[in-house]
């Protein structure tokens, strides 16, 4: 690519422009991603007097604990049912609102709302509508028969913090796909009516597929940002409780770090999860780029 | 195989009529094109015809049998788009192949007529690339061939050629009236390019403002153009309109109610021709060579209005000489200005 080059004047005004830009990068990202590193292969007596460096300990704990593998799996299930939860109904109501013609303003407007809501502030409004003594849905779940209380049970619990976070996710993807599905020429389906399939089949052979570059972005969004955003959620509404049944990765860190002042294990877990990342995101420039083939 | 008939067919975007009522029969193996400017009616009339856009009132019959509530795909058409609509995603085999399969025909079938649609339209060796890897002409041939495997009772044409450079779009062209006249389909194609609708058509049909103004063979709509506005229309460079009052002593012999005369480039003469004739006093403004001929446009002197003749080859006049040009009466199409009419006929065309 050409781009137009500057010629600066004098060798350090370059370096004085970029330094704000450097500095912040360095000061909030590069230093506590290094300290991390460095404290996942120490471990601090209780009293915090002593460090003593112990290489791969931790992390060789970490994989032994059956709370982490707990975790591990926990997050998969988290993981997994928000991405397509929240994929699936976002697609849904794309398509609905590209197709009403009059009002469609109207229904994007009101289904962009929810991103604008704090994580925290999400995990609160879920937890008092499911809140087992005062909330709406366990009072109408009863008289349907069902008994919520995920307080005790831990299903229940996961199904809260799934909904909670999908929920929350959804206009994000739905704006995706609406500006996606917006790009599938209208001679594309016309074309297809006119060679004989019916709007679903129209619709998974023809829409979708070309649709493929914007669900492969969104898939990599949502799996970041479930495993990743969703603390402020689990910690309003569940604490990763109960027994554990919603301790993803993420809380996990902070409940044995802040909680469990086991700054090493803590540390070892964020770099696990910093692996993660970085891998996602490479997957996402690999793949991205190219555009997923058609 | 199938005629295609429309009768009374109207077409209102809320309380914009956009189709006017139009009476249409295409004859079995019929080409016929849909001409007129931008905004006439005539995309909306083939997408009725498609089953893309709803008929307001009116009938549309395929082959005698009422479509006007069938499904796109019921109608037993197929159409190919100004912008070829291929399936990105697909190979051209795959492109080629999708309508049929929506249909279940066997794929002993499939195979068949696919690889005759890529014998005759010459696209067998691209029938595992995607479109993306096809030039423009060969995209223009896949959508054409989607159209061909399908064997369909009608071919419906969206300006399919509109997207094509003016080498390819000439050669394009050829390549549709061989392959219609070989294969006998009854078509209907639409194109605002009137020297596309000129060497395409059986029959033109040219349209304006949502009615149809003339139905004709291509020498007939030239010949004798029904309406002021098809004779400004077809023909290039266009019909000059005169109004018979800026004429000098309007000639006797002009049919009654004569009040706008047209004359085509080609029948305006800088040589008295004899006979009975019109003479126009005017000077030259411009001359512009075109190869084997000029067009020079003069300024008339009686009312200012500018009128163009072409000449064959480059003749020695100067730009602001005085000129005189003369017109056989036998050449002259006399109209009215308010019904838009011929006057010298009473038109039964539609």
């Amino acid at each position: 690519m050409q781009t137009k080059r500057t010629i600066f004047p004098n060798k350090l005004l370059p370096y004085a422009l970029l330094a704000p830009q450097l500095a912040v990068t360095l000061v909030f990202f590069i230093w506590p991603a290094f300290q991390a590193v460095k404290s996942s292969f120490e471990r601090e007596d209780p009293f915090g007097f002593r460090t003593t460096f112990i290489w791969f300990e931790n992390y060789a704990r970490l994989f032994a604990d059956p709370g982490y593998v707990n975790s591990l799996q926990k997050t998969a299930i988290f993981s997994v049912s928000v991405t397509l939860l929240s994929m699936s109904l976002s697609l849904l109501l794309a398509v609905a609102v590209t197709r009403v013609i009059r009002s469609n303003r109207a229904y994007t407007t009101l289904l962009v709302w929810p991103y604008a809501v704090a994580p925290v502030v999400v995990g609160i409004l879920w937890w008092f509508m499911f809140n087992p003594t005062i909330g709406i849905a366990p009072y109408i779940l009863r008289g349907l028969g069902i008994s919520w209380n995920h307080r005790i049970d831990g299903n229940q619990a996961m199904i809260l913090v799934v909904i909670a976070a999908s929920w929350k996710q959804i206009s994000y993807n739905f704006l995706f796909f609406v500006a996606g599905l917006q790009s599938v020429p209208q001679s594309l389906t016309e074309a297809a009516a006119i060679d004989g399939a019916g709007p679903f089949k129209r619709f998974w052979t023809i829409v979708f597929p070309l649709l493929s570059p914007t669900t492969f972005f969104l898939l990599i969004v949502n799996i970041n940002y479930s495993m990743f955003d969703t603390f402020g959620l689990i910690d309003a509404t569940t604490n990763g409780g109960p027994n554990q049944a919603t301790n993803i990765l993420v809380y996990k860190v902070y409940a044995d770090g802040f909680l469990g002042l086991n700054i090493g294990s803590s540390a070892a877990q964020s770099v696990v999860l910093m692996l993660i990342v970085i891998a996602l995101t490479a997957i996402q420039f690999r793949y991205i780029e190219r555009r997923v083939q058609y | 195989m199938a005629t295609i008939d429309l009768i009374d067919l109207k077409k209102n975007y809320g309380n914009v009529p956009a189709v006017k009522g139009v009476n249409l029969r295409v004859a079995d193996g019929e080409l016929i094109v849909l001409v007129g400017p931008s905004g006439c009616g005539k995309s909306t009339l083939l997408r009725m015809v498609a089953g893309l856009e709803t008929v307001s009132e009116g009938r549309i019959e395929i082959g005698g049998r009422d479509v006007v509530k069938a499904e796109p795909a019921e109608r037993d058409i197929a159409m190919v788009f100004q912008n070829y609509a291929l399936y990105p995603h697909m190979t051209v085999r795959g492109n080629l192949e999708y309508g049929l399969k929506n249909r279940g025909t066997p794929r002993a079938e499939i195979d068949r007529r696919v690889q005759e649609a890529a014998d005759i339209l010459e696209i067998g060796a691209l029938l595992d690339r995607k479109p993306r890897q096809l030039s423009g002409g060969q995209r223009q041939r896949v959508a054409m061939g989607r159209a061909i495997v399908r064997e369909p009772a009608a071919f419906l044409f969206d300006e399919p050629l509109s997207n094509l450079d003016a080498k390819l779009r000439v050669q394009m062209r050829v390549e549709i009236r061989k392959l219609q006249r070989r294969l006998k389909t009854t078509s209907l194609y639409v194109t605002h390019d009137q020297l596309e609708a000129m060497t395409l058509a059986d029959r033109l049909v040219v349209m304006n403002g949502g009615l149809v103004e003339q139905i004709g063979t291509p020498t007939e709509v030239y010949d004798r153009p029904a309406t002021v506005f098809v004779a400004g229309f077809i023909g290039s460079p266009p019909m000059n309109l005169i109004p018979v009052s800026s004429l000098s002593g309007a000639p006797a012999a002009l049919p009654r109610n004569t009040d706008i005369i047209g004359i085509r480039p080609d029948a305006l003469f800088l040589d008295p021709q004899g006979g009975d004739a019109i003479a126009l006093a005017g000077k030259v403004e411009l001359l512009e060579p075109i190869g084997g001929e000029s067009h020079l446009h003069v300024r008339l002197d009686s009312s200012g209005q500018s009128v163009v003749l072409s000449v064959p080859g480059r003749p020695d006049i100067a730009e602001g000489s005085a000129v005189t040009l003369h017109a056989r009466l036998a050449d002259i199409h006399p109209y009215n200005a308010q019904t838009g009419r011929r006057t010298d006929e009473t038109v039964a065309n539609l």
